[in-house]
C-alpha cells in the first residue's frame, strides 16, 4: 500500500495507479478534456495539473503516477486559476450556441463549473461541418484540439483515420481522406464520437435524448460486446459500449453501436400469420396455434416424430434454445434437433470436444494482451469480429507476431509477421507440414510431450513425411515459409490461435481443427495464458444454441444424448427418445426424400443460406409444414412458411448469451416487444401447452428458465442471474463461490491428463477446378454487413456498403474482359448467381470472394453439396466457378 | 539517408524560403530594412538559418565566420579554427579516429568513466551530465540500441554546430562510434535540418569517404533530415519525427535512454556535445575538467551576431564574464548602445546590461533568469524596442509550438496579439510557466518575466502610450 497525501488528508492506495485514478477514487474531482481511461495519458489539455511536493513543476495527474509519501495538492487558488486560464483559452472561439445547447457535454460541463460559459464566443462555421456520414456528424467549430479522437482511433480502434494537420493553433484534425469522413478509411466504430467532449464529432442519432440506459450483449457476433442501450420513449436511440466490460474494453463496432435500426423497421412483421390460398395473410395467435397443434399432431399421427424436426437459433438467448430443445425432445418427441452451429463452428465444437474434452475456446480475449504470436487460421476478425480483430491489431502493433493463414490477403494479413496465402481447400495440408517441421526440426515442447499426450511414436512416423517441401506446391506457398511460420508459432510463445469458418467450411473442415489442436499439443501452447485454440464464434449465441442442446446428439452442457438421457429425463419428468436424430442437412436430405414432413424454424433463413440452393428448395417443396419464427419475413418464411409467428428481437427479451470465449452474459428488455410479437420461449411454451404438455413448460421467466439449465449442467451451477448482474461469467462455474474459467486444460483435459495426438491424412475435396469451372471461390462475410442481411439491410449501414460485390484479381478481370463495377455472371456445377465485380489484389489471381448479405443475389445457388465429413458442415470455401461478363444489371450501386 | 517532414503535412512544401527571420536578423533589420521586409512577407516562415554574424541573413549568403579560440585548450574548434579542410585525411593527418582506436581498446565503462571524470554536460541547452545518460543507455538490456546526433540546431542566435558538422564532420563521425561502442548501439543516425545544405554536403561526402574503409564498423551511421520545426530539436519530438510520428515533446518517463527510438533505448547527445568526446578520450577527462570554472567545467563555443563589431564563433572557458564576452571578443556593439543579450535563444530570460559582470557559467547564468542554452549570443540596441521584441519572440513560439498543450497552442498566439501587462497577460504567462510540457511554453514565460523585471520601465511607458 501506498501512504498518499491529498490537499492534507491521509489515505492509503495500491500499487500502480496515477495520481488521477486516485482523486477519481476519492471523488475529487479535477477537469480533464483529452484524458479518456481507454487510451493512454496523453497529457495535452494541461488541465488536471496539480502540485506534488518536491516538485518544482506542477504535474499532470492523468500521467503521473501515485508514490509512497506523495503529499498532492489539487484546489490551490492557484492552481485553479491556472485552471481557469486554460479552459478560457479553449472556449475563446468554441461557438456559444453549441454551449447552451447542451449544457452536459464534457466541455460545457467544465465552462459552467468555473462560470466561463460566457467566454464562448465564437459560432458555428458551415464550411467546418461534414455530414457525409450516414451515422457520425462532425462539426470541427467545436473542435477543441484535445486529441481524443485521434489517439482513440489510433490506440484502440488501430485505424488512424483522423490525422492532424498542421501544428501549433493551426493544428487542424481531419479524416485520413483529406476530404469527408466517409471517403476515409473510416470503420465507423463510433470510438471517436464516444470520446468526443464537444460536439465536434457525434453520433447523428440521438445520444442526448436517451432517458435511460440499460446494460444488455450486443445482438451481433460472437464476441458478445456489452453495451449500455438509450432509450427514449420505447425507442432505441443510440447504443454505448461498457466501459468496464472485459470482452469489449469500451469498444464496439459498426454493427453493435450503429445498426439498431432493424427494430423498427418498416417491414417488420408483428402479427402471426398464416398460409391461405398460398398467401401469408395475418391471423391471431390463437388461429395460429390451433393450425400447429392439428397439423403437427395429424403429421405426428401419421408418420411418426421421426418426421418432425426443429432448428433452434443462434440469435436468440439460452434459454429459449433450451426450451427450443426440450420442446423438440419432449412434446415432438425427435431428436431431430438442429441449430446454424451445423454449418459454421459445429467442425470445432467437435473436433475439440473429441481432442479436448470440451467443444469451445480453451482461452480468453484477455489472452491476446499476453500472447507473443498470434495464429489467425480462416478468420478476417478486423470485418467479423472487429472488436476483437482491434485487439489483435493493437497487440501486433506493440509488437506482437502474426502469422495469417487465409487465401485472401485480409487487413490481418497484410499486416502479418507471415502471411499464408494458401490455395483455398488445403488446410490440413499446410498444418500437417507445420507440424512435419516442429516434429523435423526438434521444436517441440518435450516436457509437455512427455506429460500430457499419447500416441506420439504413431503420429510421429505419420507426420515426419509430409514436409513443407511436399505440401508446398499443392498449398501454393514457398515451403521455406511455412517452416518459418512453424518456427514462429513454437519459439515466440505463449502463442495463441484463432479460427473462423475458412477452417472449418470444408470437407474436412472438423480434421483441419484437429491438425491444428495438434500444434498447439506439440508446442505445448494450451492450458496457459496467451496460448490455446479459440474458435471466433460467428453470431451472438451460436456456442450457446449448440451447447444447450439443439443438436441431434447432444443435450444440454454438450453431454451425449445416448449417455445422459436419464439424468435429463428425471429433472424433466419427461421421456427422451433414444432415437438418433437427424442434423440439419440430415433433415434437409430427409425433406428431399419426403421422410421428413415438417420443420420448425426459429430465427434462421435456412433457404437462403444452405448450400446449393436448388436442392434447399426441391427440399423444402416437399415438406408438409412449415413453422417460422423471425422478426422479417426472410426468404424461408417468404417462400414456404405454413405459419409465421413474429418474435422479440434480442432488445425486447430478458436472457443470456454465450460468447466465444464461454461467456454467459445478461440480456436484457431494453424496449417492449414491438406489435403481437412473443419472445422464442413463450411461443414455445405456449404451443406445448396447446399440445398437452404444459407442465413440463411451467417457466414464467428467462430466469426460471436458466435456473432449470444450470440444475442440469453443472459447469454453469454457479453462474446465477444475480452473479453476471454486472458482468458475464465464463464456465465452467461449479458454485456459487466460483469464479468462472477464463482457461481450460491448465492441469488435465475435461477426460483426463493426457489426450491422442492425431494423424489426420489430406484428403483433397472432390470439389475441382477445371477448364469449364477455373476459378475457386470462396464466399464470406463483411464488416458493415452480417449474415444473410436480415438486420444490417434494413439499417444505414447499406449505406457504408451498399452490395455485395464479387473480389476478383485485376488481372483475372483484364482477362475476362470485366471492368470494375460491371456485373459478372457466376457459374458453378450447381447453379450461378449474377454479382456486381469489384477489383482487389487481396484475392489471388484464380480465385474469387464474394459475400453473400444480400438476399437477391442468391449466392448460394452457386455453392456446393460437399460436406465436413465428421459433422456435415457445408463447403461453402471451395467451389470452382466460371465467371462471365453479364449483361444483365445488377442493382444500383451508387 | 531517410527524411520526412518535421511536421506532417506542411502545407507549403519543402522549398527554403530565402530570407530568414531569426532573432538575430530581426534585432538586425535596421542594418537591411528591404531584407527583412522581404522576409516578413514571406508566406513561409524560416526561423534562423545559423547565419547570425551575418544578419539580416539570405539563404545565399556564404561570408564564413570569424572562429577563434579564447581558452587555454582548442577542443571543438580545434581544427575548425585551424582551417583544416574537412577530408578524411587531413582529419587524420591531425590525429583523427586515433580516439576511436583508443576508445575501442577500453571497456565501455572506462570510456563512460572518463567522460564523469571530465565533468562534460549536454551542450545543447539542458546541460545534463552526458556520462549519466551514456551509462543510462549503456546498462540498459537490448537487442537493439541507437546513437543519435541532434543537428537541428533550431535556437536563434546559434552556428556553432553549423560549422562543426561543414567543417569538421569526421570527428562527429569519430564521436557517434566512440558513443556506439561505449552504450552498445552499432547503429547511429544523424538528424540534420534541411536549414543547413552546405552541412549536409559535407556530412555526405564525409560518411562516403568513411564508408570506403571499415574504420567504423560494426558501427553505422544514417543521416536523417528534418525540416521546419523548432521543437524538432526537443531530443524526444526528433526521435518522433524520426519514426514518421507527428514530433511532439513526449512525457517522460519513460526516458529516451530506456525507451527511445521505435522503443529501443537511445543515446541522443547534440553535435557540440559529440565533438568533445575524441579530445577527452585522447587527453584524458582530467585535463578536460581543468578547463572551466564551478559546475561548469571545459569550454564552450558561443556564437556573437552581426550586431557585434567582430561577429562569429569563439571557443571559451566556462567562467569568462558576459562583459569580456561582449567587449574583449565582441569588440561591443558596431553602432547604439548595449540595449540586452539574448542568450542561448529567445526562449530564455534576457541579460539587461547592467548584469554583465556575470560570469557564463549554468547556473551562474540560471541564477539571473537566463541560459547557457546553445551558446548563441545575441546583442540587441536602442533600435529594438522592447515591444517589438516580445511579438516577435511570441510570434516564433506560436509558430513552432507543436500544438499539444493549450497554453502554447493558444496562449502563445492570443500574447503575440495583445496589449502587455494586462490581467490576462500574467495569467498567461503563468500558464505558460505552470503548464506547459516542454521547454517551448516555459521557455516563453521565463523570456517574457525577464522582461517585465528588466525592462518594466519601457513597459509602463509603453502601456501609457496605447490607447
Amino acid at each position: 500500500m501506498l501512504q498518499v497525501s491529498i490537499n492534507d488528508q491521509r489515505y492509503d492506495f495500491p500499487e500502480g495507479m496515477t495520481i488521477l485514478d486516485a482523486l477519481r477514487q476519492l471523488k475529487i474531482e479535477v477537469p480533464t478534456l483529452c484524458y479518456d481511461e481507454r487510451i493512454e495519458a496523453y497529457g495535452g489539455c494541461r488541465l488536471c495539473m496539480v502540485r506534488v511536493t518536491g516538485n518544482p513543476k506542477l504535474v499532470t495527474a492523468c500521467q503521473t503516477p501515485l508514490v509512497d509519501g506523495m503529499a498532492i495538492e489539487t484546489h490551490s487558488p492557484e492552481i485553479e486559476n491556472l485552471r481557469k486560464t486554460n479552459l478560457k483559452l479553449l472556449a475563446t472561439h468554441y461557438p456559444q450556441e453549441a454551449v447552451e445547447k447542451n449544457p452536459h457535454k464534457e466541455f460545457h460541463r467544465w465552462l459552467y463549473a468555473y462560470g466561463l460559459e460566457h467566454e464562448a464566443c465564437g459560432k458555428f462555421d458551415l464550411h467546418k461541418q461534414d455530414r457525409s456520414h450516414p451515422y457520425l456528424s462532425i462539426d470541427m467549430s467545436q473542435c477543441i484540439t484535445c486529441y481524443r479522437c485521434v489517439n482513440i482511433c489510433n490506440d484502440v480502434q488501430g485505424q488512424f483515420v483522423w490525422q492532424v494537420n498542421g501544428r501549433g493553433d493551426r493544428s487542424q484534425i481531419v479524416p485520413d481522406s483529406g476530404t469527408t469522413l466517409l471517403e476515409s478509411t473510416c470503420v465507423s466504430c463510433g470510438a471517436c464520437a464516444d470520446t468526443c467532449p464537444t460536439g465536434a464529432i457525434a453520433d447523428q442519432s440521438g445520444q442526448d435524448q436517451a432517458r435511460t440506459y440499460t446494460r444488455t450483449t450486443c445482438p451481433y457476433c460472437g464476441v458478445g460486446c456489452e453495451m449500455d442501450v438509450g432509450v427514449a420513449q420505447d425507442r432505441i436511440v443510440t447504443v454505448r459500449p461498457a466501459l468496464n466490460s472485459p470482452v469489449n474494453r469500451g469498444h464496439l463496432c459498426v454493427k453493435g453501436r450503429y445498426a439498431f435500426d432493424f427494430v423498427d423497421a418498416s417491414d417488420r412483421v408483428t402479427t402471426p400469420l398464416i398460409r391461405k390460398n398460398g398467401q401469408l395473410t395475418p391471423c391471431s395467435w390463437d388461429e395460429a396455434f390451433a393450425a400447429i397443434k392439428s397439423e403437427l399432431q395429424r403429421i405426428l399421427s401419421e408418420s411418426g416424430p421421426k418426421s418432425l424436426g426443429l432448428l433452434g437459433s443462434s440469435r436468440a438467448t439460452n434459454e429459449e434454445n433450451y426450451v427450443a430443445q426440450k420442446f423438440a425432445r419432449v412434446v415432438l418427441g425427435t431428436n431431430n434437433v438442429d441449430c446454424c452451429a451445423r454449418v459454421c463452428h459445429t467442425p470445432s465444437a467437435a473436433a475439440m470436444k473429441w481432442m479436448l474434452g470440451t467443444g469451445a475456446a480453451t482461452n480468453s480475449f484477455d489472452d491476446i494482451e499476453v500472447a507473443r504470436t498470434l495464429l489467425i487460421c480462416g478468420a478476417n476478425p478486423t470485418e467479423n469480429h472487429p472488436v476483437i480483430g482491434a485487439r489483435i491489431k493493437q497487440r501486433v502493433l506493440q509488437g506482437a507476431k502474426m502469422i495469417v493463414i487465409d487465401p485472401r490477403a485480409t487487413e490481418l494479413a497484410r499486416m502479418a509477421t507471415i502471411h499464408l496465402a494458401l490455395k483455398p481447400g488445403t488446410n490440413v495440408l499446410l498444418l500437417n507440414a507445420m507440424a512435419a517441421t516442429l516434429v523435423e526440426e526438434g521444436l517441440m515442447d518435450k516436457s509437455y510431450l512427455a506429460n500430457r499426450i499419447d500416441g506420439f511414436d504413431a503420429y510421429f512416423n505419420f507426420i515426419r513425411p509430409l514436409k513443407p517441401e511436399i505440401a508446398a506446391s499443392i498449398c501454393g506457398i514457398d515451403p521455406e515459409v511455412i517452416r518459418e511460420a512453424a518456427r514462429l508459432y513454437a519459439t515466440e510463445k505463449p502463442s495463441m490461435c484463432f479460427h473462423g469458418l475458412g477452417l472449418t467450411e470444408h470437407t474436412q473442415g472438423t480434421e483441419g481443427v484437429m491438425c491444428l489442436v495438434n500444434l498447439a499439443l506439440l508446442t505445448g501452447n494450451l492450458g496457459k495464458p496467451g496460448t490455446g485454440i479459440n474458435p471466433l464464434r460467428g453470431q451472438n449465441n451460436v456456442q450457446g444454441a449448440a451447447h444447450m442442446g439443439c443438436d441431434p446428439s447432444i443435450l444440454t452442457g454438450s453431454v451425449s444424448v445416448q449417455g445422459e438421457r436419464l439424468r435429463f429425463e428425471k429433472v424433466w419428468g419427461a421421456t427422451i427418445p433414444s432415437e438418433k436424430g437427424l442434423n440439419l442437412l440430415a433433415m434437409m436430405d430427409a425433406a428431399g426424400r419426403e421422410e421428413l414432413k415438417a420443420l420448425w424454424v426459429i430465427g434462421y433463413d435456412v433457404y437462403l443460406t444452405n448450400p446449393k440452393m436448388h436442392e434447399t428448395r426441391q427440399a423444402f417443396e416437399k415438406l408438409k409444414f412449415v413453422v417460422v419464427q423471425d422478426l422479417f419475413l426472410n426468404e424461408t418464411a417468404r417462400e414456404f412458411a405454413s405459419v409465421f409467428l413474429p418474435v422479440a428481437s434480442g432488445f425486447e427479451k430478458d436472457g443470456t448469451y454465450m460468447n466465444a470465449e464461454r461467456r454467459i452474459s445478461r440480456v436484457r428488455r431494453v424496449v417492449s416487444p414491438r406489435g403481437q410479437s412473443k419472445t422464442d420461449w413463450e411461443i414455445l411454451c405456449e404451443v406445448a401447452a396447446a399440445m398437452g404438455k404444459g407442465e413440463h413448460f411451467p417457466y414464467r421467466s428467462a430466469e426460471e428458465i436458466w435456473n432449470e439449465v444450470r440444475s442440469v449442467w453443472q459447469e454453469a451451477q454457479g453462474i446465477s442471474y444475480a452473479r453476471i448482474e454486472k458482468h458475464g461469467l465464463q464456465w465452467p462455474c461449479m458454485d456459487l463461490e466460483h469464479p468462472g474459467t477464463k482457461i481450460l486444460h491448465a492441469e488435465t483435459f475435461s477426460f483426463g491428463k493426457t489426450t491422442q495426438i492425431k494423424s489426420i491424412p489430406f484428403e483433397p475435396t472432390p470439389e475441382k477446378t477445371n477448364a469449364e469451372y477455373p476459378f475457386l471461390l470462396t464466399t464470406g462475410r463483411n464488416l458493415y454487413h452480417f449474415n444473410a442481411g436480415t438486420m444490417t439491410q434494413r439499417t444505414p449501414n447499406h449505406h457504408l456498403r451498399k452490395s455485395d460485390f464479387l473480389d476478383l484479381n485485376p488481372l483475372d478481370a483484364h482477362h475476362l474482359g470485366l471492368r470494375e463495377g460491371e456485373t459478372a455472371r457466376l457459374i458453378s456445377r450447381y447453379g450461378e448467381a449474377t454479382l456486381p465485380v469489384r477489383f482487389t489484389h487481396d484475392v489471388k489471381p484464380g480465385e474469387a470472394f464474394a459475400t453473400f448479405h444480400t438476399p437477391e443475389f442468391y449466392l448460394n445457388h452457386v455453392t456446393s453439396g460437399y460436406r465436413d465429413r465428421k459433422v456435415h458442415a457445408p463447403e461453402y470455401k471451395v467451389t470452382a466457378v466460371r465467371i462471365e461478363k453479364s449483361n444483365r444489371c445488377a442493382r444500383s450501386l451508387v | 539517408m531517410t527524411t520526412n517532414e518535421s511536421f506532417y503535412h506542411l502545407p507549403e512544401g519543402t522549398k527554403l524560403p530565402a530570407f530568414c527571420q531569426g532573432t538575430a536578423c530581426f534585432v538586425a533589420r535596421h542594418v537591411h530594412p528591404q531584407r527583412w521586409r522581404e522576409a516578413a512577407q514571406q508566406t513561409r516562415r524560416l526561423y534562423c538559418l545559423g547565419k547570425c554574424h551575418l544578419a539580416p541573413a539570405s539563404l545565399k549568403d556564404s561570408a564564413r565566420p570569424l572562429t577563434q579560440v579564447h581558452a587555454s585548450q582548442a577542443i571543438v574548434l580545434e581544427r575548425i579554427a585551424k582551417r583544416v579542410a574537412p577530408t578524411l585525411a587531413a582529419y587524420q593527418a591531425q590525429g583523427g579516429y586515433q580516439a576511436l582506436e583508443k576508445a575501442r581498446a577500453l571497456a565501455p565503462e572506462a570510456i563512460i568513466r572518463s567522460i564523469e571524470i571530465a565533468d562534460l554536460r549536454g551542450r545543447g541547452g539542458a546541460g545534463f551530465p552526458t556520462a549519466r545518460k551514456w551509462r543510462a543507455v549503456q546498462t540498459e538490456i537490448a537487442k537493439q540500441k541507437y546513437i543519435i546526433a541532434n543537428a537541428d540546431e533550431g535556437d536563434p542566435g546559434a552556428y556553432i554546430d553549423r560549422l562543426i558538422l561543414e567543417e569538421d564532420p569526421h570527428c562527429l563521425l569519430e564521436a557517434m562510434a566512440i558513443a556506439g561502442h561505449a552504450v552498445g548501439a552499432n547503429k547511429g543516425i544523424i538528424y540534420l535540418r534541411r536549414e543547413y545544405p552546405a552541412a549536409l554536403t559535407t556530412l555526405q561526402t564525409a560518411l562516403a569517404e568513411i564508408q570506403k574503409t571499415d574504420m567504423l564498423h560494426p558501427f553505422a551511421i544514417e543521416i536523417h533530415l528534418g525540416q521546419g520545426s523548432y521543437v524538432c530539436g526537443e531530443e524526444s519530438a526528433l526521435l518522433n519525427a524520426i519514426e514518421g510520428k507527428r514530433p511532439e515533446v513526449r512525457t517522460r518517463p519513460p526516458y529516451p535512454s530506456q525507451h527511445g527510438l521505435f522503443g529501443s533505448p537511445t543515446l541522443v547527445n547534440n553535435v557540440e556535445t559529440l565533438a568533445n568526446i575524441p579530445w577527452i578520450i585522447r587527453q584524458g577527462g582530467a585535463a578536460y575538467a581543468a578547463l572551466g570554472f564551478s559546475k561548469s567545467r571545459g569550454t564552450k563555443v558561443i556564437s556573437l551576431n552581426s550586431l557585434f563589431r567582430r561577429p562569429g564563433l569563439y571557443e571559451i572557458e566556462f567562467g569568462m564574464s558576459l562583459r569580456q564576452i561582449v567587449e574583449d571578443l565582441g569588440g561591443g556593439l558596431k553602432h547604439g548602445h548595449l540595449k540586452g543579450l539574448i542568450i542561448g535563444g529567445p526562449l530564455a530570460g534576457i541579460v539587461p546590461p547592467h548584469l554583465l559582470e556575470t560570469p557564463f557559467g549554468f547556473e551562474e547564468l540560471h541564477a539571473i533568469g537566463a541560459a547557457v542554452g546553445h551558446g548563441g549570443v545575441i546583442a540587441f540596441d536602442e533600435q529594438t524596442s522592447i515591444g517589438s521584441l516580445i511579438e516577435h519572440v511570441f510570434q516564433f513560439g506560436a509558430y513552432e509550438s507543436c500544438g499539444k498543450c493549450t497554453p502554447c497552442r493558444l496562449g502563445s498566439r492570443r500574447i503575440s496579439e495583445m496589449s502587455w501587462q494586462s490581467e490576462e497577460w500574467s495569467d498567461l504567462i503563468a500558464a505558460l510557466r505552470d503548464t506547459s510540457l516542454c521547454g517551448l511554453g516555459t521557455g516563453l514565460a521565463e523570456f517574457a518575466e525577464s522582461i517585465q523585471r528588466y525592462y518594466h520601465q519601457e513597459l509602463e511607458d509603453l502601456c501609457c502610450k496605447s490607447p
